[in-house]
């Protein structure tokens, strides 16, 4: 894979099961943000090939990988990239939108998505007007509102301190056990310890795949 | 079809930037008040204008006569010149052919009484013609005959001032009027928009007027004429010029009057007089549509610009949007039916705003050369709608360059 004359990925060669939590890790430039966008869609790929849920996703349309982005893959990003101007409740039924959803159903299932997530009482409330750490509740509610297949979370603790990065990690982890791939990007072994298996990325390539056993996971305080 | 859904995204994208919205919509507002004020000053300078021409034809040929300015084969200065039933009949029927012509004669001040009541009004003698030639609105009976000249019949068409103030209010027609001691029986009634002094007058038969008020003075003035009227009917204006030069220079040649003698003969050609008014208001029209044209322009790129910054804003937002399954085909609607609202709603507010300014301004800005500013509605809305055409323009191609960006180069763009 790559882009003109830089080529960022290089022999990846990489299965995710259903259901599996999976962390990404690598130093800066290792090219672990690429690889999570393509398999978000938000980046093509110029060689190889990448199958989501037994489809080939090689050469589609900006139209066809919205429909893919919108029925299969939940974003979630370091910067929680929530639209200013919405509040927490119209900022999560926005996938729904894209899905035509009619907007009663839209308000009823994103204000009990919030519910879950403990943001009940403040989904009127506007992003400026949320702490780090609800902003990041609201963004997972929004990448699970629309019942994605995969979660893919960029970082989703890096702009957090660390008791609230151990907040959504939890919720992370409960999504997970529903049946959600969830697949995370982060430099910190803390995170990745907390997810089924440990993928390392080095200048483009793996260099380690670890499988971590349940036992082997950390326990988290929340 | 009404997309409740996409209309909702948009008020809340509107009204979630209220100074983004304030400022594309006061650039476009703007223009279209602009345009409809301008349009509006100059159909009032058109109206203006147009009104000191009064009633009459615009297709018709007026001759005058009065005292020489210049001697000219053997008549000196100060020579009064009359014109003559001949002169009238020859023109009509050997250089003009006109459809419909009339002779005039005038008797400024004349004592006009009704029973006790008394006055002085404007006496005129004319040909049935008359009544279209100087287009005289009658609101009551009926005009002179070709029966009423030919029997010299001594009737009358008295204007509305006479009418109030030597009878009162109701029915005039069937009444009598003295006019310098004889009777004279009223037929018909005007009532001129142009005002008091069009109003205080009364229309005789011609030779009625020549054979009592000329003939009774000298039998030789029997058949003069003050003033003879030519419909040019539909010639064109060079046509019509010709036959203007036909007339003045016959008339020349039968009365002896210096080429360049303007006062002893004048021929107006109301078809120039017409033909260049409406040059100059072709020359207003060009001048307010090249402003208008040119502050529209203004708008929409305006529009063009300010949907020009709010995608570059908003890159972060589409990508997001990207993300979470948004289609190029929604986020270009999304882009384009905000601009094409904005454009319509602020346009609207300016086209009211206009037209308000104009209807409640309009009786504050009267003058002898503007009156009654209005708008062409059917053209302002096409000029709007080309507006609202460059507003969907110019928010399409800021959103197609926003689809084309790549979901994680929109993202990466903060």
């Amino acid at each position: 894979m790559g882009s003109g004359v830089l080529q960022v990925l290089k022999g990846l060669d990489l299965d995710i099961a259903q259901g599996e939590m999976v962390a990404i890790m690598g130093s800066s430039g290792s090219g672990k943000s690429t690889l999570l966008n393509v398999i978000g869609l938000l980046d093509g790929f110029d060689e190889g090939s990448y199958h989501l849920g037994g489809d080939d996703m090689d050469g589609l349309s900006e139209k066809q990988a919205a429909r893919y982005r919108s029925q299969y893959l939940g974003f979630v990003f370091q910067s929680f990239n929530l639209i200013a101007f919405k509040d927490a409740l119209e900022n999560v039924s926005l996938p729904l939108f894209y899905q035509g959803v009619p907007r009663k159903d839209r308000q009823k299932r994103s204000s009990e998505m919030l519910g879950r997530m403990g943001m009940e009482d403040r989904k009127h409330h506007l992003p400026n007007e949320l702490s780090g750490g609800q902003k990041q509740r609201v963004a997972i509610a929004r990448a699970l509102i629309a019942h994605p297949h995969v979660v893919l979370a960029d970082e989703p603790t890096g702009a957090l301190d660390s008791t609230t990065s151990n907040e959504v990690m939890e919720v992370l982890r409960e999504v997970n056990a529903d049946g959600i791939t969830v697949v995370i990007v982060t430099h910190e072994n803390d995170i990745a310890a907390q997810c089924d298996r440990i993928i390392r990325l080095h200048d483009g390539r793996i260099i380690e795949e670890s499988a971590l056993s349940s036992e082997g996971k950390k326990a988290v305080d929340v | 079809m009404f997309d409740r859904e996409l209309w909702l995204e948009i008020a809340h994208t509107v009204t979630g930037n209220p100074l983004r919205t304030a400022l594309t919509g006061l650039s476009v507002g703007l223009g279209v008040f602009i345009l409809v004020v301008m349009q509006g000053l100059g159909f009032g300078l058109q109206n203006g204008v147009k009104s000191t021409f009064g009633d009459q034809a615009s297709n018709a040929i007026w001759v005058d006569t009065d005292r020489t300015s210049l001697p000219y084969r053997g008549q000196a200065v100060n020579t009064s010149i009359w014109a003559t039933n001949q002169d009238f009949s020859r023109l009509n029927e050997e250089v003009t052919m006109a459809p419909e012509s009339s002779i005039k004669l005038w008797f400024w001040g004349t004592l006009i009484k009704v029973g006790s009541k008394e006055g002085n009004y404007q006496l005129y003698g004319v040909s049935p013609d008359y009544v279209s030639l100087n287009g005289i609105p009658m609101v009551g009976g009926r005009f002179l005959s070709e029966a009423d000249c030919d029997g010299f019949e001594k009737v009358c068409v008295v204007g509305g001032g006479v009418v109030k103030q030597l009878f009162g209010e109701g029915m005039v027609v069937g009444r009598y009027i003295e006019v310098r001691g004889v009777s004279f029986r009223v037929i018909g009634r005007f009532d001129s928009p142009s005002g008091r002094w069009a109003n205080n007058a009364v229309y005789i038969p011609a030779p009625t007027a020549q054979r009592l008020f000329h003939g009774a003075v000298d039998a030789g003035r029997m058949d003069w004429v003050d003033q003879m009227v030519f419909s040019t009917g539909d010639l064109a204006t060079d046509e019509a010029t010709v036959m203007a030069n036909d007339v003045d220079h016959d008339l020349r040649t039968r009365l002896g009057v210096h080429p360049d003698d303007q006062r002893g003969l004048s021929v107006r050609d109301n078809n120039e007089d017409a033909a260049m008014f409406e040059r100059i208001f072709l020359g207003i029209r060009i001048f307010i549509w090249g402003i208008g044209g040119l502050t529209l322009f203004a708008g929409a790129i305006g529009v063009a610009n300010i949907m020009g910054i709010v995608v570059k804003e908003r890159t972060v937002e589409f990508g997001v949007r990207k993300a979470l399954g948004a289609t190029p085909g929604s986020i270009i609607k999304l882009i384009v039916v905000e601009a094409v609202a904005l454009t319509l709603v602020s346009g609207s507010c300016g086209l009211i705003a206009g037209v308000a300014l104009l209807e409640y301004g309009a009786p504050m800005m009267q003058h002898e050369f503007f009156s009654d500013p209005s708008v062409n509605l059917k053209v302002t809305l096409v000029a709007f709608a080309v507006l609202v055409f460059a507003g969907a323009l110019s928010g399409f191609f800021p959103a197609l360059r926003a689809v084309r960006i790549r979901p994680v180069e929109a993202l990466r763009s903060e």
